[in-house]
């Protein structure tokens, strides 16, 4: 176990007076301003639209004649919609902009061909676009997580193999022996993404397999997109994050290695857990509830990490604005999974399986986990990518506490709600009529509205304050009090 | 694809075993080069000369 340094006053490498001291890691910033600033404005673009959508769904389920006057706005296409924009779109292109540049950092070398970066990233939105646009116009697959429409995907695969050829090449030419664990995270999930698409791919809409071969494949492929590709991403930039804001080591490295071979062996059995109760093979389903299970193994570890990081840094985590959504998030992970494994048990399942509990659990683990940390990350990026500071304090004070309160509201208001229709559906003896307890739910799903109201208030604000400092030019540039410490009081009234 | 029994699945069954051999590989590859010894250092190769350790780098303006 590390000791935890006494923390000191504090500078940066951008503060320094010294041009050569700044010089390596200012070389690898730079290399990845255009590509970063690219991904990342694709992201917000996302977001945002991402949001729309899930508020009109939303609204949709409490409201049904809602936007209801043409077969574009139908829930399974609306909801379908956001979900690709929200995961491929949003999630895709924040993680393109925050791992890579967290890797080419670890690595300590500058991204070679940016250029090439740029074009693929480009395909990427654009192969996103023409699916998400196929998906409303009705050429929608019906395959949960894989509705993109079968013209769209050979474009998005080519694309994600170009990025992640990125990582890898950094990775190939990086100074220095050792790999630090946010690297094993991210080149396993480059590593483990491609082989669960193509697979995916092939198996539900190239060459379909028959009957309950798809439904696996997709529930495999489904879960993992969670836990091989967003969860590890968020962790290796935990990883990075929590130590390096803070200025001291993780808890135990040891337990961080033993954290991610645990989750490379256990989580991609998991995912069959969502098919119990289906004509799957039990044995099939015995193994995924036990994986499930065993993944509580690096959740703890993780957890012990990351809180353990955390204690004795005299709340330092919460007087940076990086941290202050890593840790949220963080604190996330650790629940959601421990909800999700207890959700895998035959028994729970049988009151959650089919409810709002399931969709509760999914924004719990996608926003509260991963896009919370990666929000975390480009707080901490952009300044240093383009050497600028963040105009507005009071706007990231206003994307945290929409964001976390508004999430956390979502997430109870469905899983309250959830948990009751499940037992009302049980109860057929009480509840014989199933319209009933569907129209009981609708308390909660104005609840939901309201906080989806509130993550876009939250998204309007990051957008807000990432466009006033990009585009404000340098006006922030030398500014001494900055939202997030570029410049310290004492080194910036020199500059 | 007609999926009457493992056997044709074989494919996707090899390339499951390639998949799972680099996973292997990779585990052998980190002990042989030493990445699964002196966990403590380790851990401080985030922090440079220019990011030492010991420095908070992120903070609200009037925290």
């Amino acid at each position: 176990m590390s000791q935890a340094p006494k923390n000191v006053a504090p500078t940066t490498p951008y503060s320094s007076a010294d041009a050569s001291i700044r010089a390596e890691l200012s070389e690898i910033d730079a290399s990845l301003r255009v590509s970063s600033l690219f991904f990342i404005t694709s992201a917000i673009f996302w977001l945002m639209a991402g949001t729309i959508l899930a508020l009109i769904a939303a609204i949709k389920l409490h409201e049904p004649s809602f936007a209801a006057g043409s077969e574009l706005t139908t829930f399974g296409r609306i909801r379908s919609a956001h979900m690709n924009a929200m995961a491929l779109g949003f999630g895709n292109n924040m993680i393109f902009a925050v791992c890579t540049w967290i890797m080419a950092r670890l690595c300590r070398t500058p991204i070679r061909h940016g250029g090439l970066l740029l074009i693929a990233g480009s395909f990427w939105n654009l192969g996103l676009t023409v699916g998400i646009a196929g998906i409303i116009k009705g050429d929608i697959t019906s395959v949960e997580w894989l509705e993109i429409p079968k013209y769209a995907t050979p474009l998005l695969a080519i694309s994600y193999v170009l990025i992640g050829v990125w990582g890898i090449m950094a990775f190939r030419f990086r100074k220095g022996e050792h790999v630090y664990v946010s690297q094993w995270y991210f080149l396993g999930a480059l590593f483990w993404f491609p082989w669960l698409y193509i697979v995916a791919q092939v198996m539900i809409i190239w060459a379909p397999a028959q009957g309950v071969v798809q439904s696996v494949t997709n529930w495999w492929f489904a879960h993992n997109y969670l836990g091989l590709w967003l969860t590890p991403m968020a962790l290796g930039t935990a990883y990075y994050l929590i130590p390096k804001v803070l200025g001291r080591p993780i808890y135990s490295y040891y337990l961080s290695v033993l954290g991610f071979w645990s989750l490379a062996i256990f989580y991609n059995w998991a995912g069959v857990h969502h098919l119990i109760g289906g004509p799957v093979p039990v044995w099939l389903l015995s193994a995924g509830i036990v994986a499930s299970v065993m993944m509580v193994i690096p959740v703890i570890v993780v957890a012990i990490n990351h809180h353990m990081t955390l204690i004795g840094s005299r709340l330092n985590w919460w007087k940076s604005p990086t941290l202050r959504f890593v840790v949220f998030g963080a604190v996330n992970y650790t629940l959601v999974s421990i909800i999700g494994s207890t959700m895998a048990l035959r028994t729970v399942n049988m009151t959650t399986h089919f409810t709002h509990f399931t969709v509760g659990h999914a924004h719990h683990g996608v926003y509260a986990f991963f896009a919370m940390i990666m929000f975390g990350g480009v707080y901490y990026m952009m300044p240093r990518v383009l050497n600028r500071e963040w105009p507005s304090a009071s706007l990231i004070r206003v994307h945290f506490w929409m964001c976390a309160l508004g999430i956390l509201l979502m997430v109870f208001a469905l899983q309250i709600c959830g948990w009751i229709q499940g037992t009302q559906m049980n109860d057929a003896i009480n509840y014989p009529d199933f319209l009933q307890i569907v129209k009981s739910t609708r308390p909660y799903m104005i609840i939901r509205s309201i906080s989806g109201v509130m993550l876009m208030v939250g998204h309007l604000a990051f957008g807000l304050n990432f466009f006033w400092m990009l585009f404000s030019a340098g006006a922030h540039r030398v500014q001494q009090e900055g939202p997030t410490l570029l410049i310290s009081k004492k080194e910036g009234s020199k500059t | 694809m007609p999926v009457e029994n493992y056997i044709d699945l074989l494919p996707v069954i090899l390339l499951g075993i390639v998949f799972f051999g680099s996973a292997v590989a990779m585990i052998f590859w980190s002990a042989r080069r030493g990445q699964l010894r002196d966990f403590d250092d380790q851990a401080k190769v985030i922090f440079t000369h220019e990011e030492p350790e010991g420095e908070i780098s992120d903070h609200f303006p009037d925290k």
